[in-house]
């Protein structure tokens, strides 16, 4: 049995659903805050995720950080060495996702030139009759940056847990790639 | 010349914060650098060993993979608490090979050697063997 633990680093601007997403993944869809709150700071939510056919589990330690601008800067401070990103754009708005491509290189410069797993999330799946960004160009945008793609909706609790879920078995693959490396060693 | 850290000396790892069943912190005194403990993920990592005796501490072996920063601290008491810095050394990175670094420290008294590994060249860092001269 192997018990990881990964700093899950979660950015996107303000008001795309980061903490509405972070928190109906750690509530299990229990969750959904209906009036808008800004998060100013950055709010720490621990939860364990088992990883499928196996004993083992990866701990996730998401940094909900805040998105606007004003905050940022105070927020990357808390972010340590991230261990894996999460960014997250609200498909309904193409200016949420421009900025993913700027809210990366501001984790990844925090990443001391490691490999960090990540995940692209098209948020506010709902809202698809207001669609500014296809699947398809947020699909190639995220593989152009060796992300894994998800679109969710944390007001339907549509797919919250597979963004979640896609970094913590990306982050063991990684464990088992090096235990295995390290093996060879000695 | 007397390998202290070895566990057949009696010497025990009492704490360590992360473990993989199949890498156990005892790998790091075993006296072996095949078997190893090995981090599970972010930093600051940290392990403790308690010897048998209040032992005298003048060199310090640490065969490691993708440690950067480590301090080690040691006290002289009973329990696991209280400690007092010893040294603190950046190591080099690696590529296809261990990490060798032989730390001398002022031969001073030691019941407990506490090694706090702040950082790391990877997300996964492994102690393979710790050994001591007195």
């Amino acid at each position: 049995m192997v018990k990881l633990r990964a700093r899950c680093i979660l950015v996107g601007d303000a008001a795309v659903g980061k903490s509405a997403l972070s928190q109906m993944f750690r509530s299990d869809g229990a969750h959904f805050q209906k009036n808008y709150s800004m998060t100013a700071g950055v709010e720490l939510l621990v939860k364990p995720v088992n990883i499928p056919e196996t004993s083992d589990s990866v701990e996730l330690y998401i940094y909900d950080s805040a998105g606007r601008e004003t905050f940022a800067e105070a927020c990357e401070k808390m972010w340590g060495q991230p261990s894996v990103v999460c960014v997250v754009f609200d498909i309904s708005s193409l200016a949420s996702f421009n900025s993913c491509s700027r809210w990366l290189q501001r984790v990844r410069a925090h990443c001391n030139g490691l490999q960090v797993p990540g995940v692209l999330v098209g948020n506010k799946s709902d809202l698809s009759s207001r669609r500014e960004v296809e699947e398809t160009t947020a699909q190639d945008w995220a593989q152009s940056q060796g992300l894994q793609y998800h679109e969710t909706s944390a007001k339907e609790m549509e797919n919250c847990d597979a963004p979640f879920l896609s970094l913590a078995q990306a982050f063991y693959t990684l464990y088992q790639e090096r235990r295995q490396m390290i093996q060879t060693l000695g | 010349m007397i390998n202290t850290a070895l566990s057949s000396f009696g010497a025990q790892v009492v704490l360590a914060t992360s473990s993989d069943e199949n890498h156990p912190p005892e790998n790091i005194l075993d006296g072996k650098t095949e078997t190893f403990w090995l981090s599970t993920g972010m930093f600051p990592q940290e392990f403790i060993i308690r010897f048998p005796d209040n032992m005298k501490v003048s060199l310090i072996s640490v065969h490691s993979f993708n440690v950067k920063h480590l301090r080690i601290e040691k006290n002289t008491l009973e329990e696991a608490d209280k400690f007092q810095v010893m040294a603190e050394k950046e190591f080099e990175q690696t590529e296809n090979s261990l990490q060798t670094n032989d730390i001398s420290v002022d031969g001073s008294h030691a019941t407990h050697l506490r090694f706090l590994i702040i950082s790391g060249y990877d997300h996964f860092v492994s102690v393979h063997k710790v050994s001591v001269e007195a």
